[in-house]
């Protein structure tokens, strides 16, 4: 419960899935990445550069931005094809929602397991839709980019506000807070699950991811 | 080369022999975790976990209390199978004759089976070992939760310690309200919730209290199946805590519960379309616990009995009228608490209402039995003495066989029967204990004051105040009749149940889902009767009975003085205790023409300021005419209130107190108006100022509330005479109650067309008993509504002290949809206010979920 939820919720047809997931998601992580921590002696750290890259999409008329590294490419690129195929075998029509949840975790003492403790969840609902014919596509192309749009602004008004971000950590607790596998960006912790909803409305099958 | 002593000296390289660039990247330090106390994940157990220890009187006293209970266990256990195997009966009762080389007599070790006969005899015996192992498989699994609970409050105690700063030796002796200001205070430097920058005390009482608001919720709205209507007994109420158990693990948080976990309801809960669905789920779910509680009855059945036995039998024997004592009973718990009211708040009021409570029950004794018990304690008496009388000639007379057990048993007898004979000096005056018992209680039906001589108010009270015997036989009887219940009656309710969640649950930012009624909103919930007329946009349906949350509010606030509620909500209090302040200084109100309706009010508060003297000439006259009677209940309420815990002195001891906190006095005041300004303004004032002053608060608060439940009681039974009395108390259904209520009570908003016939019931100011409340009705209410505006205003000024904006923090809320569904729907002026057909599962669909968010 402790923790900030944010809904974002979008339309879109079953081809577009991939890359409006793709987008959005990039588009969080850009904004919770920082570059590596390289730690000093004297308890000080700097903070290692970060490129970013322009991605434009096919089937959708939109271009976001994403930190260029090609592992947390890779690692959201597998998530989100799990989803989209999920989806896509469910059958009827496709809802479903995909969640971002950032979390931090925390030493226990000796009988209990580390707990994961999330602080920010973003989770995205997807709504898919089928077209007739091509020219409702091509409307559809601009509309759901427009919306794209829209939500990254969103996003970034939500990160703008100065609210709970955990404290930059020491040497020994960087892995608490900071995803330090990948070799050239650092975000905070984060594991990606997803569900699909059938139209009752209750969720089916909910699979868990962890990063 | 030469050494040239010069002041000239080569500089120190200012840089490092790093790559170039590197010198200019930033350098950062790391803050690092400083408290392990940010951010904790389930914050309603932590806050549960530390009032739990702060009630508990910190850890040691916990841990070694936890401890005896696992060792009491075990004892019963091993106590009882040695009884039942392992004790040669025949020598202990000297049927069978040892024989002793040395010495004739008996010893106790002689009466003990040797250990192989023993063993080989609890071996023989299936139900032993089947009740050997069942108790194991208990007892490990307390010692496991046992555990698990000591690392869980190590770190709370360390939460204590470090971040609260309050050591453990001193916890027994701060308040809570202490305890809850520093948590309040330390939420700034370690967000302890990430929601908000800072706590509010209606945060951590919501997440403490969440279900067990839910829990009074559905007590008040009648819709927990514990009144019965039965052959014999009549209306009958059995709420034990073996079915409150299973009330909570259906509701709450058994496998499949209506809650996913501790703060969210699910979500297919909070949607009305497929509510005929989940009802049914739900109905199959409590089958099942129904079956699985019958299945477990006689394991449960056996349990209860040993556990009675062995903690009553030694009271019983010690002080055979503790029997015949009553303590509050379950059911009357949770009538009686608030919304938000912490176990202790609720015991304290409890317990000060008992001698009260106990006294109007003594009342009542029967006529008959008093004669039967007078000539059985003759009787009993006179044998005894005999015996007595013989036993002190020559003590030889004990030997005979059965004379002491005769001795006992008689007296055992007697103390029976004098607790049928009432006590000759007593007077008792009904009416006024009742008074006195609402003071502390807070609830009350309403048809009980001016019935309080009647048998029937009696037995309704026993209901909530039962005797401590069959408080234990219905423990009980518990495991037999719980799943009866949770089958027959609790699954018919189950649509019921739904709806509930449904349309009473409330999403609130950094609090989760809570009951809606929790939220204390007048406006939501409030109820026309009780003050909030005009303020309340709430249905039949969605109103709280008695004035719940009036009440609740008023409760709150009065022990949260910090707390800084919503804007309306400060507004419906300080208009209150503005007017009871204005009543009690008795100020200048005979000045004001308007506010002639306010003096009777006033006199309850002067009556319970102005010495005894007032009393006794405070006549109590039973006959029941209208004018008369007002002035009586008040009279009643007034002394109520000096019996209370000493408040003149406790009012004193604040203004001497408040005066010392404060250069400028208010030394003009009257008492009670240097009380409760004192108050005002210490509420103000951000620290707290140590530990004597707020135990002298939360004991004034206690008064203050006392008082303005009275009040507000007054203010209701002059409010509603006019009309149709509501007799909340016999609502079996919740249904009934909505047609009890005559259409005036709520469909009209307009204050004008309220009865309001307060001034003409007072005899001072009309002596005439002749003039009929309703005719001049009009007149006093036109008052009351030109009134409200200065109350307002002047009542600005004691809220607004030196903290900041008041309503800065308030909360915000924003409602999707106000739309009961599977209550009663609202038909405008129509009186026609019952359960509504439900429309079509498709329109249901449509509408959006009743959900209030609150930002």
């Amino acid at each position: 419960m402790n923790c900030r939820s944010e809904v974002l919720e979008v339309t879109v047809e079953a081809r577009q899935v991939e890359e409006a997931m793709l987008a959005l998601l990039h588009t969080i992580l850009l904004h919770r990445s920082t570059g590596k921590f390289h730690y000093k002696k004297e308890g000080t750290y700097s903070i290692g550069t970060v490129g970013t890259q322009d991605i434009d999409c096919d089937f959708i008329d939109f271009t976001f931005v994403r930190v260029s590294s090609e592992e947390l490419d890779r690692m959201i690129r597998k998530a989100v094809s799990e989803f989209k195929d999920a989806l896509s075998n469910s059958g009827s029509d496709g809802m479903g929602q995909i969640s971002l949840e950032f979390y931090q975790k925390k030493k226990s003492r000796w009988p209990f397991s580390d707990e994961c403790i999330p602080w920010e969840v973003w989770s995205i609902k997807v709504n898919v839709v089928n077209l007739a014919n091509e020219q409702e596509r091509q409307i559809c192309r601009e509309k759901v980019g427009e919306k794209l749009g829209e939500k990254v602004i969103n996003v970034v008004e939500v990160i703008n506000r100065h609210e709970y971000l955990p404290k930059m950590p020491t040497q020994s607790e960087v892995d608490n807070v900071f995803d330090t596998t990948l070799k050239d960006v650092q975000p905070y912790l984060y594991k990606i699950t997803y569900q699909i909803t059938d139209s009752l409305g209750t969720s089916v099958s909910t699979t868990m991811r962890r990063d | 080369m030469a050494h040239f002593d010069t002041e000239y000296q080569r500089l120190e390289a200012s840089y490092s022999d790093s790559p170039p660039g590197e010198e200019n990247l930033l350098m950062h330090v790391p803050e690092g975790v400083k408290s392990q106390w940010h951010h904790i994940e389930n914050l309603d157990l932590f806050f549960q976990r530390v009032y739990n220890l702060h009630q508990k009187n910190g850890f040691t006293c916990m841990l070694l209390g936890e401890i005896f209970e696992l060792v009491q266990l075990l004892f019963v256990v091993g106590f009882t199978v040695f009884l039942a195997n392992c004790v040669d009966y025949d020598v202990l009762f000297a049927n069978k004759f040892v024989n002793h080389t040395d010495s004739s007599k008996v010893t106790l070790p002689d009466a003990f089976l040797p250990v192989d006969v023993c063993s080989a005899r609890i071996r023989n015996n299936a139900f032993v070992i089947f009740v050997l192992i069942i108790s194991g498989v208990f007892w490990l699994h307390r010692l496991f939760k046992f555990i698990y609970n000591v690392c869980c409050y190590w770190e709370i105690r360390s939460f204590y310690i470090n971040a609260l700063k309050m050591t453990m030796s001193e916890l027994p002796y701060a308040t809570w309200q202490e305890v809850q200001a520093r948590i309040v205070e330390i939420q700034k430097e370690h967000q302890i919730c990430i929601h908000k920058k800072e706590l509010t005390e209606l945060d951590i009482y919501h997440r403490i209290l969440r279900f067990k608001n839910y829990m009074v919720a559905m007590v008040n709205k009648s819709l927990l199946p514990v009144r019965f209507r039965l052959p014999v007994l009549g209306e009958y109420v059995f709420y034990t805590r073996g079915l409150k158990y299973n009330f909570e693990l259906i509701f709450f948080w058994g496998p499949g519960s209506l809650f996913e976990n501790e703060w969210s309801l699910k979500q297919e809960y909070k949607r009305g379309g497929n509510r005929l669905e989940l009802a049914d789920r739900l109905a199959s779910r409590i089958l099942w616990i129904g079956i699985a509680n019958l299945l477990l009855c006689p394991v449960i059945l056996v349990w209860q009995i040993l556990y009675a036995f062995f903690s009553y039998t030694e009271v019983i024997k010690r002080e055979p009228g503790s029997l015949g004592a009553r303590c509050w009973s379950l059911y009357g718990r949770c009538y009686l608490r608030h919304f938000n009211e912490l176990d202790h708040e609720l015991m304290s009021r409890l317990s000060k209402g008992y001698k009260a409570a106990s006294k109007y029950m003594n009342c009542f004794l029967s006529p008959l039995l008093t004669v039967v018990a007078k000539n059985v304690a003759f009787f009993a008496g006179s044998l005894l003495a005999v015996l007595i009388a013989l036993t002190i000639y020559d003590e030889d007379v004990l030997a005979v066989e059965h004379v002491l057990s005769s001795i006992t048993l008689l007296g055992v007898c007697i103390t029976i029967c004098r607790s049928f004979i009432p006590d000759k000096h007593m007077v008792f005056c009904p009416e006024q204990l009742l008074r006195v018992i609402l003071a502390h209680i807070h609830y009350m039906p309403d048809h009980w004051q001016g019935n309080a001589h009647r048998y029937e108010t009696r037995d309704q009270f026993s209901q909530l105040f039962q005797y401590k015997a069959v408080f234990i036989l219905e423990e009980l009887l518990s495991p037999v009749v719980t799943p009866i219940i949770l089958i027959f009656c609790l699954r018919r309710k189950s649509l019921e149940i739904i709806d509930f969640f449904r349309n009473f649950t409330v999403e609130v930012v950094g609090v989760g889902d809570t009951c809606s009624f929790a939220q204390m909103d007048i406006r939501q919930h409030g109820h026309p009767a009780w003050m909030s007329e005009g303020k309340t946009e709430a249905s039949i349906y969605q109103q709280a009975e008695d004035g719940k949350t009036e009440l609740s509010l008023m409760h709150f606030a009065i022990t949260n003085p910090q707390w800084q509620p919503p804007r309306e909500t400060t507004h419906f209090i300080s208009q209150l205790k503005e007017r009871v302040h204005r009543e009690a200084t008795g100020a200048p109100s005979d000045t004001h023409p308007m506010s002639l309706s306010e003096s009777e009010p006033r006199s309850l508060i002067a009556n319970l300021l102005t010495g005894p003297s007032t009393l006794a000439s405070v006549h109590f006259d039973r006959d029941i005419s209208l004018a008369n009677h007002a002035a009586a209940g008040i009279n009643d309420g007034g002394s109520a209130l000096r019996s209370l815990s000493p408040i003149s002195s406790s009012l004193h001891l604040r203004g001497s107190l408040s005066a010392a906190h404060r250069a400028a006095g208010h030394t003009s005041r009257t008492m009670a108006g240097s009380g409760t300004d004192a108050r005002t303004v210490s509420s103000g004032s951000s620290a707290w100022e140590g530990q004597l002053t707020s135990l002298v608060l939360s004991e004034y608060a206690s008064t203050e509330m006392s008082i303005h439940a009275l009040y507000m009681h007054e203010l209701h039974k002059q409010q509603s005479r006019g009309e149709m009395s509501r007799h909340t108390w016999h609502r079996q259904e919740s249904d009934e109650s909505s047609d009890s209520i005559p259409d005036e009570v709520r469909s009209e908003p307009i204050p004008h067309s309220r009865n309001f016939p307060r001034s003409h019931t007072f005899p001072t100011t009309v002596p005439s008993p002749s003039a009929i409340p309703t005719s001049a009705s009009a007149t006093s209410s036109t008052a009351l509504g030109q009134e409200r505006p200065t109350a307002q205003s002047s009542s600005q000024r004691h809220h607004s002290g030196p903290t900041t904006d008041p309503f800065g923090t308030g909360v915000k809320i924003v409602r999707s949809a106000r739309v009961p569904m599977g209550g009663w729907a609202e038909d405008g002026q129509t009186a026609q206010r019952h359960h509504e057909p439900l429309p079509e599962e498709s329109l249901e669909d449509e509408m959006p979920p009743h959900i209030h968010k609150v930002t």
